[in-house]
């Protein structure tokens, strides 16, 4: 092992920090937010730094980096909660797109992606159930050489941002995933903020027609494409928790230094400073549980990596909680306000809590993965 | 020892109960099921219909108007109004510049304040807390200063709770500049509608606005207002932070809360299955029940304790009633998982019926899980209650 970045590694996040700090800072955050739709210049400018890039495999014009780096990224962009698809679109979709067999698909649809042309959104939660994976009503059947997709998906990620779907469905009794464009007649959306200054939509597929290149995958090879996706979406959404909790703690820090009360500033009190530590304990925990799970990634057993990954996130999403839910306790007043950016990384750190699987989703998730 | 509910506190009980399901209007029963946020005039209706039924005062003794009730009946009077969803009591007037004008007030001041306050006919506030004095409120720079018959107020207070509805705030403001932090402090009774006040709302997590932000310039307060003796408010003040012993603890809403709680598992799917058949959902709400059955054991164990004065169990009530108001919440967004995501602050204000994207109950979710973050740091945050409980029982 080692932790050492490599030159390109040091040189992209070092560029990815230099931007955070010029060009998603807390008013600019709030601005892009208040549009009320994904800023597609923001966008571009994630992609020329290569974050669109990063997972395409280099046949399809990407850099195909590894988990690691992939980590190394994404805590960077939680230090500026980033509040663009990054995870939904350039990891969970990317990664499950760069395993399909269409070649055809994957070579227009992922270079453009990796270009920063195309943004995706997967769409797998339905009504009457909660986080899981399997598609209870979304249908896909065949019609002569086309396909038709029937059915509704919830709380889909980004989806109002996205000009394509990864949809799960039910196929003759198996799992299939289709890749489906927004803009195609059938789709209809009700899209929502979410607390953590992002966005979310409800989707319904009325009847879509599909060509028969739309279907990425079916039965087993579905699950396993789906599963992989959403391990590497929890371990980038790991590591941006662990970059957001990092920022909240240097500038909570920097908070009980200047705030004074009883006559001195408030980090000389015992009771604050061990919280601190408490805080950092639990970050640095966090940040080398994701290390866990990134390096789970690459098991060649996919039961025990997908059993790593939920643990790790039920760890991350703890760790988070607490940092997140101290740092308002530090602050005080001024926490509980919406005047201070620790509000909107509290609200980040707290959505990580149910995004992609909360809790006892994921225990339960663990339990059942047969590892030898 | 007998822990069984008397024979009259079971009837009580039952009378609290079936008048409160007579008389709370349905759209306020509605509103605060759903978390949703009261308007003025929807305290007013609730604290108006329980004055006009000589409830409008639980907590203070017949002879000024209260209900002269025992604590437990108080106790039980706060949990089954609650549990049918009825809005809080305004503590500024009931809980905490009431008891101190029956306390440390003149006749004048009790004969006229002490009624307006039980049909909510001024609405107060309170002005404690000031931008750079907090937890240690004692540092507070608010100045009034004596001119002839009437003082002139100059100040910032912060955090006023409800204070853009009030009509009157009492204020702690240092009347003696040159005495040491604790001295020099007087509690003055101010009237809000004069020039020189300014209230401006401060946003919160949830989105929401009600606390305030209130400037005080050259505001004109005659001394008849002065409560008690002049650099005295100090003992008024803690007097009023000591004084309300149940009310703190939140166990109208705890309880509130939990029955939500239950009703939201229940109704939540996964998996085609009710999420309240799920072992490690059940495991949490059974867990956070009992806790709630111990606290309200604790506040009935502090009630009967009428020998004793305000004290410090008040810390220990504070602290564990706002660790399971927060936990209560953090459970109620777990239930409502993906429906909890979806958040305008604006749907908090639309008509009742709208409930948003998710279930009855996932709109308010996140919002009020994020609002009582503050319930560990007002009221004197946990970290200095902890202080005062090392202090006072453990007497360190």
């Amino acid at each position: 092992m080692d932790f050492a970045y490599s030159q390109e590694q040091q040189m992209l996040t070092d560029s990815l920090q230099r931007v955070m700090l010029e060009q998603w800072r807390f008013d600019q955050r709030r601005a892009r937010f208040a549009q009320g739709k994904l800023d597609r210049q923001a966008w571009r400018q994630l992609a020329e730094l290569g974050v669109t890039g990063l997972m395409v495999p280099a046949q399809y014009e990407g850099f195909g980096e590894t988990p690691a780096t992939m980590l190394a990224v994404h805590q960077v962009l939680g230090r500026g909660i980033v509040s663009e698809p990054v995870i939904a679109s350039a990891v969970m979709a990317v990664v499950m797109l760069s395993d399909c067999d269409e070649s055809n698909v994957k070579s227009s649809w992922l270079g453009a992606h990796a270009r920063g042309d195309a943004i995706f959104s997967v769409a797998w939660q339905e009504e009457g159930e909660r986080y899981g994976a399997v598609p209870l009503t979304t249908q896909l059947r065949r019609e002569g050489d086309t396909w038709l997709l029937t059915g509704r998906k919830r709380h889909v990620w980004h989806a109002a941002g996205a000009d394509a779907m990864i949809v799960s469905a039910q196929l003759d009794g198996e799992m299939a995933l289709v890749l489906v464009k927004s803009d195609v007649l059938g789709v209809t959306m009700d899209d929502f903020p979410t607390f953590d200054l992002a966005r979310c939509a409800n989707v319904a597929f009325d009847s879509v027609k599909l060509d028969a290149t739309a279907l990425l995958a079916r039965g087993q090879q579905a699950q396993v494409i789906f599963a992989k996706g959403f391990d590497y979406a929890i371990t980038a959404l790991c590591a941006h928790a662990c970059g957001a909790m990092q920022y909240l703690i240097e500038i909570t820090t920097a908070y009980l230094k200047t705030r004074n009360q009883f006559g001195q500033p408030l980090i000389h009190f015992q009771v604050l400073q061990h919280r601190l530590a408490d805080m950092l304990i639990q970050q640095e925990l966090a940040l080398s549980a994701t290390f866990v799970a990134a390096a789970a990634l690459s098991e060649p057993s996919a039961h025990l990596r997908s059993k790593r990954v939920s643990m790790v996130k039920t760890e991350v999403a703890n760790a988070a909680r607490y940092v997140g839910e101290q740092t308002i306790q530090l602050y005080g007043g001024m926490g509980v306000t919406d005047e201070l950016e620790v509000g909107d990384y509290f609200k980040r750190l707290v959505f990580v809590s149910s995004m992609l699987g909360d809790n006892n989703f994921h225990l339960a998730r663990a339990q059942t993965m047969s590892v030898v | 020892m007998d822990l069984s509910w008397s024979q009259h506190e079971i009837a009580f009980r039952e009378q609290v109960r079936d008048f409160t399901a007579k008389n709370l209007p349905a759209d306020i029963r509605d509103k605060q099921m759903h978390h949703r946020r009261l308007a003025r005039d929807d305290y007013v209706r609730w604290h108006r219909i329980l004055a006009a039924h000589g409830w409008g005062a639980p907590n203070w003794p017949k002879e000024y108007g209260g209900t002269g009730w025992t604590g437990v009946e108080r106790l039980l009077f706060e949990v089954e109004t609650f549990k049918a969803g009825a809005p809080r009591l305004l503590s500024f007037g009931l809980t905490m510049i009431g008891p101190v004008l029956i306390k440390f007030g003149n006749e004048q001041q009790k004969a006229h304040f002490l009624p307006r306050i039980i049909n909510l006919d001024d609405w107060w506030c309170q002005g404690y807390s000031e931008p750079g004095s907090g937890s240690d409120l004692a540092s507070l720079k608010t100045r009034a200063v004596r001119q002839g018959d009437k003082y002139i107020i100059n100040g910032q207070k912060t955090w006023t709770t409800l204070g853009h509805h009030a009509n009157w705030i009492f204020c702690l403001c240092r009347t003696d500049p040159n005495a040491k932090a604790q001295r020099g402090i007087s509690l003055i009774l101010i009237d809000m509608r004069q020039p020189g006040v300014t209230v401006r709302p401060i946003k919160t997590l949830d989105g929401g606005t009600e606390v305030n932000e209130v400037w005080l310039e050259n505001v004109e307060a005659p001394i008849e207002q002065l409560v008690g003796q002049e650099n005295e408010g100090w003992t008024y003040a803690k007097y009023l932070l000591g004084h309300e012993r149940t009310g703190i603890a939140g166990i109208g809403h705890c309880h509130r809360e939990l029955a939500i709680l239950k009703q939201m598992a229940s109704q939540a799917m996964a998996s085609g299955e009710s999420l309240s058949l799920e072992s490690r959902v059940m495991d949490q709400i059974n867990q956070v029940e009992i806790q709630v059955l111990a606290l309200e054991m604790l506040l009935l164990r502090v009630a009967a304790d009428n020998t004793a004065g305000p004290g410090p169990q008040a810390s220990i009530l504070k602290i564990r009633g706002s660790e399971l108001q927060q936990e209560l919440a953090r459970l109620q967004m777990q239930i409502a998982g993906p429906d909890a995501w979806p958040y305008d602050p604006q749907w908090m204000e639309q008509d009742n019926a709208f409930h948003g994207p998710g279930g009855e109950f996932d709109l308010g979710a996140a919002a009020t899980y994020f609002d009582l973050r503050k319930t560990t740091i007002y009221g004197g945050t946990n970290e200095i209650q902890k202080a005062i409980i090392v202090k006072q029982i453990i007497g360190v």
